[in-house]
């Protein structure tokens, strides 16, 4: 043990969230009896203006040469008290957080003794963690000032047009022999019945007129290298560029319907793009004989809020489409008579419900609510079998055509893209934001952010600001003179490294090469995202984790196991 | 016309989540902001919740992080407890007006050691519990506050009122003195001759966030006003660890804890007779979360939802309605007609159109979704900005789908609940997005004009 070690411990109470479980007072009295600390304290919020200052008053005061924040996880506040530490001249990585929330007294607020006896555990291992820490600081990278977004529909335009705005080149690459998207499909937008075309094609001219935009029709990503500031991107044309930041905007495409048991494969039973396309054609025929159908059943949640056969999601838009399919439909066929199932009417938008209401009113439209059990083919008609759950009796409609507004997900191939650019998915398959309510278009890889509805169902002005939200996180990137990276990385013990190469295959970022002359491996630092697995299955511990080294980690341990049986 | 470069600063129009996004998004790029907020600290109403949907995150813990970063950022002026008096100019040249109200504590003294709030005696309803509790007249609004140094709320403080009856030359019975906070102030941080001020700046770009208000419950005249009957903010307060009960669910007429709780959707929305005819969008899922943390907190009561369409479109929301279900909330579909008190008891009549049945619950305590409005005061400042809003008093995009973010003035931005209302992803995503239109226009650096512009001949 260094003996000049001087130690500061700050115990927050997160409101409740920690002292409702956690005897803090005990915890303080504790540890400040613990070799090496020099002050210790417990405080309402530590992440507060206040909490902040209590602990760079310390610093100051008490010529701190180390800070434990006893806190809630790392991934929420590191950040914060390693800035504060800084700010004092005090190394940043001489403050280590000891997570005692929720791995802590959220698990255990049965059992406050307990809680606290295991806060007590967690402080003082990290205590001795933090006595063998180095003093680290940030890697510099440079940086590729150019952006590649994937996917050429509204998102993947208004993202390439905010971000060429800013100054910045672009290259926009699109699957299809068109720009556009799903957009191009639309006879006209809710809720103001405008045809989307012209705007749509604005936008087209805006970006195949701009000067930093480079569009590849045709194209597709085929394989991603790098990181964040370089990622080389090869496109199905060996063309390679070198760019930034990418950001993912690949769209949706609706659930086939025949993939849904309830729904038989059948000529005039569509789904909800399929009726768009009459919709823009002007021409409403029943796809069998072409006649003009008289009723029309849309049937809402068609694969959707359906875990037994569909998807238990919500697909968001489907509402309101529906609506305005059913206004456009009387529009064409004034006599006609449309149906509606649905399970909740979902019109949360602006000026949604009203259009909804004014559709209820004057289309003469059937809004029947209750889950269609059965379609199927009856002579020259469609029966729907459903149940109005307000007047509690089974209903059967003979339609001439059926609508299915079906759920949405992601492009086919989205997987395979999201493991190209080490990006996660959800369960269904949508790519998934490295914080539900705050960072909403980021990626956890850094330099790959989101937009649209890749990530979620959403209607046209969500989507756009999600592209907007994405170009502003590209254009802050790029901002910058340089990146930097956190240091703590694996390094390589050469002279223990029998260069097995078993760490190249764990690690999940591709950073780790072996040298084949010097049979060593070598660790790319800038791809190095710290995760450890090479550290854990090294088989003569040569790769050694900064400031988690094996000596740390059992020092932890050791110290941890010491407070047991007490 | 001759050209001259933009002024490299942005306005950013009040500190709740999306003003402050937008703030730091175009901070970090380089740019200067000066972010105006009309309350004495940042931080809006998402610090009023308990938890956030549908994740359960504590909002203290992942919004102060945000509100120090402003505080601390080498780009950012905030100017708290301030307002936007008048703006002239166009894009890349606004001169905006700023009334820094008189705080009467000069905070280049104060160390926020909250010596003068523990002792003042001046006593109002707090804004930040929604009025549950009372606050202090020297203040901070909430332990965490940016700035976490107080104010003095010239309506409620004693001295002033002396001061007032001094000057009035009145008769009758003098108010104390009281300036117990001068007192005891250690630094001499109280000003009392301290003024309002002018602040006069000119800036390139303008986001504005201004954020929501709930519609009163006297709107709806077929509910009881109550104190046990509270509004959608209110009963955050009471399922907060940080708020007036610590976490425990108390009724506000007798303090008991409440066994059955209900809870009614669309009050005021939907509802062109009595409110307004949109929908807030936020509710059902609010309510699905008070449900489950009440339940959390009370795992013997029993929650009724009263509501007409369940909404839940976001990302997990769905799901998450399932999961309150089968934590045990019961979900009927109709209208309540009336609320009012028997006894100890909130009687809520309604109708459940699913059995076709007339239903009477005896509750404890019942929350009301009150509809979202524009905040108090915006329409004052849209106008001041010349800024169109539509017919609720909401920004209006100047195309619904294709710009909902660009307002009818070039180079003024809307983001958050001032465009309408949304949840907190929404409201995060446009404030990074009116950020990005503002670096676009930075970085052009001369003022785009519509093609669409009249031509004299």
């Amino acid at each position: 043990m260094k003996p000049l070690e001087r130690i500061g411990v700050f115990v927050c109470h997160c409101g409740l969230n920690i002292a409702g479980t956690v005897d803090v007072k005990k915890v303080v009295a504790e540890i400040s009896r613990y070799p090496g600390v020099v002050f210790a304290t417990d405080y309402l919020y530590m992440c507060s203006d206040p909490g902040q200052e209590l602990m760079r008053k310390a610093i100051r005061e008490h010529h701190l040469t180390g800070v434990i924040n006893a806190n809630c996880s790392p991934s929420l506040h590191e950040r914060t008290f390693r800035r504060a530490a800084a700010a004092e001249g005090l190394n940043p990585y001489r403050e280590e957080v000891a997570n005692i929330r929720e791995q802590c007294s959220w698990p255990h607020a049965h059992d406050k003794e307990a809680a606290t006896h295991k806060a007590i555990a967690i402080i003082k291992a990290t205590i001795e963690r933090l006595r063998l820490n180095l003093q680290l600081t940030p890697l510099v990278i440079p940086m590729t000032k150019r952006a590649l977004v994937i996917g050429g529909g509204i998102a993947g335009l208004q993202a390439a047009l905010d971000v060429a705005g800013a100054g910045y080149p672009v290259t926009v690459i699109e699957k299809d022999n068109r720009l556009g998207g799903h957009v191009n499909e639309l006879s006209t937008t809710f809720p103001q019945l405008a045809s989307p075309g012209e705007r749509l094609s604005q936008l087209i001219d805006t970006v195949n007129n701009n000067p930093l935009v480079t569009v590849y029709l045709n194209s597709e990503v085929t394989e991603v290298n790098g990181y964040v500031g370089n990622f080389d991107v090869k496109i199905n044309r060996d063309i390679t560029e070198r760019v930034g930041a990418i950001i993912a905007a690949t769209g949706y495409e609706l659930l086939p319907h025949f993939k849904t048991p309830q729904f038989p494969d059948d000529k005039d039973i569509i789904d909800g793009l399929e009726f768009e396309a009459m919709l823009q054609k002007r021409q409403i025929r029943r796809p069998s004989d072409g006649i003009t159908p008289r009723d029309v059943v849309f049937v809402q949640c068609a694969g959707s809020r359906d875990p037994e056969h569909g998807m238990p999601y919500c697909s968001r838009i489907c509402c309101m489409y529906t609506a305005k399919q059913v206004q456009q439909y009387r529009q064409a066929i004034p006599d006609g008579q449309a149906y509606v199932c649905y399970m909740d009417i979902r019109s949360d938008a602006k000026g949604f419900e009203e259009f909804v209401q004014q559709v209820m009113r004057t289309e003469g439209v059937l809004y029947i609510r209750g889950n269609v059990s059965r379609v199927f083919r009856d002579g020259d008609k469609i029966k729907v079998w459903t149940v109005d759950t307000l007047t509690n009796q089974s209903l059967e409609i003979a339609a001439d055509l059926v609508v299915l507004a079906m759920a949405m997900q992601p492009r086919e191939g989205i997987r395979d893209l999201a493991r190209k650019l080490n990006i996660s998915l959800d369960e269904f398959g949508f790519l998934t934001e490295a914080h539900l309510k705050l960072r909403p278009v980021e990626s956890l890889t850094a330099g790959i952010y989101l937009a649209g509805t890749a990530q979620w169902p959403r209607d046209i002005p969500d989507t756009l600001a999600s592209a907007g939200a994405a170009a502003s996180k590209v254009i802050s990137l790029f901002s910058r003179q340089e990146l930097t990276h956190e240091p703590v990385v694996t390094q390589v013990d050469e002279e223990v490294c029998s260069g097995c190469g078993v760490c190249v295959n764990v690690c999940a970022y591709k950073a780790i090469t072996l040298d084949e002359k010097r049979k060593v491996a070598i660790v790319n630092e800038a791809l190095c995202e710290g995760c450890g697995a090479c550290a854990a299955t090294c088989p003569s511990k040569a790769m050694q984790h900064k400031n988690w080294t094996h000596r740390q980690i059992m020092t932890m341990i050791d110290v941890a196991a010491a407070g047991r049986g007490k | 016309m001759e050209k001259s470069a933009f002024t490299q600063k942005a306005l950013v129009i009040g500190g709740g989540i999306a003003g402050i996004q937008a703030a730091l998004d175009i901070a970090d790029t380089g740019y200067r902001v000066l972010l105006v907020e009309r309350t004495p600290s940042i931080g809006g109403h998402m610090l009023q919740y308990a938890e956030v949907f549908p994740t359960l995150d504590c909002p203290q813990c992942i919004m102060t992080p945000k509100m120090v970063e402003v505080s601390q950022h080498p780009n950012i002026t905030l100017l708290t407890y301030a307002e936007v008096k008048s703006i002239h100019g166009s894009t890349g040249h606004f001169r905006v007006e700023i009334l820094q109200k008189s705080r009467k504590v000069d905070h280049t003294k104060c160390t926020g050691c909250g010596a003068c709030w523990q002792k003042c005696p001046g006593r109002t309803a707090s804004e930040y519990n929604a009025g549950v509790t009372e606050r202090t007249a020297i203040y901070i609004p909430f332990p965490q506050a940016v700035p976490a140094k107080p104010v003095i709320d010239l309506q409620h403080c004693r001295y002033i009122h002396y001061r007032e009856f001094i000057e009035s030359k009145q008769d009758g019975k003098k108010p104390p003195e009281c300036r117990i906070c001068e007192r005891v102030c250690p630094v001499g941080a109280i000003d009392w001759d301290q003024t309002d001020t002018i602040i006069t700046e000119e800036v390139a770009a303008i986001v504005v966030a201004t954020g929501f208000d709930l519609m009163e419950i006297g709107n709806i005249t077929e509910y009881a006003i109550d104190p046990d009957v509270v509004n959608g903010i209110q009963f955050e307060r009471l399922l907060s660890p940080g708020g007036p009960t610590a976490g425990v669910v108390k009724r506000p007429s007798d303090g008991k804890i409440p066994q059955e709780v209900v809870f009614i959707s669309c009050c005021g929305s939907r509802d062109p007779e009595h409110g307004v005819p949109y929908c807030s969008r936020v509710c059902c899922m609010y309510l699905a979360k008070q449900a489950v943390l009440y339940k959390h907190a009370v795992p013997d009561g029993q929650v009724y939802i009263f509501y007409i369409d369940i909404r839940s479109t976001g990302k997990g929301y769905e799901q998450f309605i399932q999961r309150g279900i089968g934590e045990g909330t019961i979900y009927l579909r109709g209208k309540v007609s009336r609320v009012y008190r028997e006894g100890e008891k909130i009687k809520v009549v309604g109708a459940d159109t699913l059995s076709g049945q007339r239903v009477e619950i005896a509750a404890d305590m019942v929350v009301l979704a009150m509809a979202v409005l524009p905040a108090q005061g915006n329409g004052t400042l849209f106008s001041r900005l010349g800024i169109a809003t539509d017919t609720h008093g909401f920004v209006q995009g100047n195309h619904h789908k294709f710009a909902p973010l660009e307002t009818s003035v070039p180079g003024i931005f809307v983001a958050g609940m001032a465009q309408g209302p949304k949840d907190i992803p929404d409201a995060v995503a446009q404030g990074s997005a009116a950020a990005g239109k503002v670096l676009a226009l930075m970085a052009r650096n001369e003022p785009s004009l519509q093609p669409s512009v009249g031509i004299l001949s």
